[in-house]
């Protein structure tokens, strides 16, 4: 689920893969919580490879949004597949997640 | 003509994925955003009975119905937990709003997002059956 995780002048971006489901969830949330809570609590989640999400899924990215907004941070979203944006627009989420289909322009959003 | 499989698991969060799998093969002739709109219909509705119904205990089962007609899809998923409250399915969406952390829910999507796929969804409880129906119109033959 997680594939990849680095850092960018103390910006988090974690990529993920596959199914964002109920399955997955207890995993990934201990991730992304650990990560938010360990660094600045700016993180992007690059989610080009997630093909399916489900509610558990969006919960876990409301979670990670409420835990970096507690620190004074923030997450965004990048490189969404159709599929994935539409759950989102239909969920109103993207009126609290920043979305972004350009790495260096999340980067700059949450290095402001 | 209208033809009907049914697909059984176990409660366990692991094994909904052999569900989505089939139902995509099912589907195969539709639309790739029509299969989108029904699985996670059904994902939802699978997750609310693992999660609701059993309260996320293994070992009870879960079926699925898809009735497969020229003009519809039906979906049934069906347990024999706790019932839910009817009135659940009539849940509206808590609007995000940046600015106010008490609408960053964590919850509460399912349904919503149920309705929103479906064309009708009804939910009723007989002989300690829990349905959930579900019913999609279709522009295009999945039997053809």
């Amino acid at each position: 689920m997680i594939l990849t995780h680095r850092n960018h002048h103390g910006i988090d971006i974690i990529a993920l893969s596959g199914r964002l489901v109920i399955a997955d969830v207890p995993e990934v949330r201990q991730k992304l919580l650990a990560t938010v809570e360990q660094g600045n609590g700016k993180l992007i989640l690059d989610l080009a490879e997630v093909n399916f999400m489900d509610s558990s899924g969006l919960s876990v990215l409301v979670s990670a949004f409420k835990a970096a907004r507690a620190k004074n941070g923030d997450v965004a979203l990048l490189h969404l597949n159709p599929t994935v944006r539409s759950l989102i627009e239909l969920t109103r989420l993207q009126q609290i997640f920043a979305i972004f289909d350009d790495e260096a322009a999340a980067l700059t959003r949450l290095s402001s | 003509m209208t033809r009907v499989i049914r697909l059984e698991i176990d409660s366990r969060p692991e094994c909904i994925e052999l569900l989505s799998d089939a139902l995509c093969g099912v589907c195969r002739r539709l639309p790739a955003t029509e299969i989108d709109r029904i699985n996670l219909a059904m994902v939802e509705a699978v997750n609310n009975a693992v999660e609701h119904a059993y309260r996320g205990e293994p070992g009870h089962p879960v079926w699925v119905e898809l009735e497969l007609a020229s003009d519809h899809l039906r979906v049934r998923v069906c347990d024999r937990g706790q019932p839910m409250d009817p009135h659940h399915l009539e849940a509206e969406l808590i609007e995000p709003d940046p600015a106010d952390p008490a609408t960053w829910s964590m919850r509460s999507r399912g349904l919503f997002i149920i309705r929103n796929c479906m064309d009708e969804v009804r939910y009723e409880t007989r002989d300690g059956v829990n349905i959930l129906a579900m019913n999609r119109r279709l522009a295009n033959d999945p039997s053809a």
